[in-house]
């Protein structure tokens, strides 16, 4: 007993220690910064001050910025949520050969990482690209439409980045689901539109709340995405803090603005409960 | 109540006396949905691959233009890419970085899900979990502290960079080895260790070997999150540590040019090549499944 006391112990140190010295450690440091205040030489004065969230909350211009980053965040979610549970469906239900294949397909476009689809995007968008060189053969428009530095961009290559997130939690809540649930509702005279919302929808509640969160969360932290999709258009909390640490050095305003950001995931992960909670318990 | 169930209660009556005209009208107006589903899972599909096919179509473009189709074919993008210092200098440090953060992240993973699943009764779980954290804490802000902790620690570039990338690696290693330990009985070492083993040879004879593809296949994986990161290196990349997408990121911000669709279809070809490797070990999906 007392050697596997010690087998154990060794065996978690090396992650322990990972994560205490590399994670915990530096970024709760970083977030104490936040209640610290700015000094142009030392980074920082040793006085409490609650000016740096002050001045978040008050100066119209961060305010702007928080609006912007949750709209975009939460178009993300939902058309990533709109886009994935049709393929998370097929998928988890589906029996075609294909599976294998499908199921790879989603996770590959996945471990390309971020910059490589946002270039993608820049490829797709720009003026003689391919979204408006279709447009234009079709004669929708006539002159190319400026795609590019926008909203929509952002949001449209957000989805695409983040779709793998939401599909795999829908798949896996889908998969462990009983299908013969389906087959009863349908004998019972449901329907197949009926015994899916009264039935496989709220049955994938975890899934949606997993998916949703993750791709919420990513979505309200990302830099490079806004910053080379959007320009100058699209100013989101990421890239503000990007900003503040990187050009302006102001890091007790770059934490503050970090605290928001973790403040705004918290807030969804409550509302997802919530919400979770008041929804009819099936089974 | 099962919401099944509601409906049983309220006509089953009625289900049963007319059953057959009802089977038969769904029957037709059910093979309509599948097909819309289908065709609507194939245009995501689209979605998903094309920016992907583009940018593989841009990097045989024979001229400077982005135009979607390419005028013509040519490798001069290529050449263009091996001629160029600074993308291949950041595409063999991003090498050794990946190699470097995903043997760490491999064994310190690998360590932890064993611990979590045989030597621990009840708080396995727990571990799990918290060995997820790295996932739930946007990047840009661990990127940041162990920026700021380079201002008050003296530690060199490379390692803060290896340590984050350690990090972001960690929670994937430690989720697929665990799924890999699933498939193992753990009967097998307690009968080595009956047979007289300790618990370090059953270990390393008999659980190392059967779980080699669960971790070679982790190992893969965090190389590949290693090798796309952008977040970690935004803040850590300096002179002489740059990796390969914060070289593209930087050169995208003033220009385009074919040179990146060819550089990034060169990772892409490397990434699903390791991809289908790790497919043909365990699955991805084991992998995925944090």
């Amino acid at each position: 007993m007392q050697s596997s006391r010690k087998l154990l112990a060794a065996f978690l140190a090396p992650a322990a220690l990972l994560y205490t010295v590399f994670l915990l450690t530096p970024v709760s440091f970083f977030l104490a910064f936040g209640v610290m205040r700015y000094d142009a030489i030392d980074l920082f004065q040793p006085v409490l001050t609650l000016a740096n969230f002050g001045r978040i909350v008050l100066d119209p211009f961060y305010r702007s910025i928080i609006l912007l980053t949750l709209k975009i965040a939460a178009l993300t979610t939902v058309f990533a949520l709109l886009v994935g549970y049709p393929v998370a469906y097929v998928l988890a239900r589906g029996q075609s050969a294909w599976r294998g294949v499908l199921m790879f397909l989603v996770v590959a476009p996945l471990m390309t990482g971020e910059i490589v689809r946002t270039y993608g995007w820049i490829v797709m968008l720009g003026s003689e690209g391919l979204v408006n060189r279709f447009l234009i053969a079709l004669h929708i428009i006539h002159t190319p439409l400026q795609l590019l530095n926008t909203q929509t961009a952002v949001v449209v290559a957000l989805v695409h980045i983040l779709l793998p997130f939401m599909i795999f939690p829908l798949i896996s809540a889908l998969a462990s689901q009983d299908a013969d649930l389906v087959k009863a509702a349908d004998t019972l005279g449901a329907g197949r539109l009926r015994a899916f919302i009264e039935v496989t929808l709220p049955l994938s509640r975890t899934g949606i709340m997993i998916g949703s969160l993750l791709v919420f969360t990513l979505s309200a932290g990302a830099v490079v995405t806004p910053a080379l999709l959007g320009g100058k258009a699209v100013q989101m909390l990421g890239q503000t803090i990007y900003d503040l640490v990187l050009h302006t050095l102001n890091w007790p305003l770059a934490s503050a603005c970090a605290s928001i950001l973790l403040v705004l995931q918290l807030c969804f992960v409550t509302i997802q409960i919530r919400a979770n909670r008041r929804a009819p318990r099936p089974g | 109540m099962l919401p099944a169930q509601a409906d049983l209660t309220n006509r089953d009556g009625m289900a049963f006396a007319t059953g057959l005209p009802v089977r038969n009208a769904s029957h037709t107006l059910r093979a309509l949905p599948p097909i819309l589903l289908r065709l609507f899972v194939a245009l995501v599909y689209l979605f998903l691959l094309g920016p992907i096919a583009v940018i593989v179509a841009t990097s045989f473009s024979p001229t400077h233009s982005m135009a979607f189709p390419p005028p013509g074919f040519s490798v001069r993008w290529y050449a263009e890419f091996l001629h160029s210092d600074n993308f291949t200098a950041a595409f063999r440090f991003s090498l050794v970085l990946g190699i470097s953060a995903a043997i760490i992240a491999t064994v310190i993973g690998f360590f932890t899900a064993y611990a979590a699943k045989r030597l621990m009764q009840r708080h396995g779980g727990v571990v799990q979990s918290l060995a997820m954290l790295p996932l739930l804490i946007p990047h840009l802000l661990i990127s940041i502290s162990l920026l700021l902790v380079l201002n008050f620690v003296p530690i060199p570039d490379f390692a803060s960079l290896l340590a984050g990338h350690v990090l972001i690696c960690t929670p994937f290693t430690v989720a697929g080895i665990i799924a890999s330990l699933d498939g193992v009985d753990a009967q097998l070492e307690a009968a080595a260790m009956t047979l007289g083993a300790s618990r370090l040879t059953a270990l390393f004879e008999v659980v190392v070997p059967l779980v080699a593809p669960g971790v070679l296949s982790a190992f893969l994986f965090a190389f590949v999150v290693s090798f796309g990161d952008v977040y970690i290196a935004l803040f850590l990349s300096g002179p002489g540590t740059t990796t390969l997408p914060i070289e593209i990121f930087s050169y995208v911000q003033w220009e385009s040019s074919p040179v990146i669709a060819a550089i990034t279809t060169v990772q892409i070809i490397m990434i699903v090549v390791l991809g289908l490797v790790i497919e043909k070990l365990v699955g991805l999906r084991r992998i995925m499944r944090v």
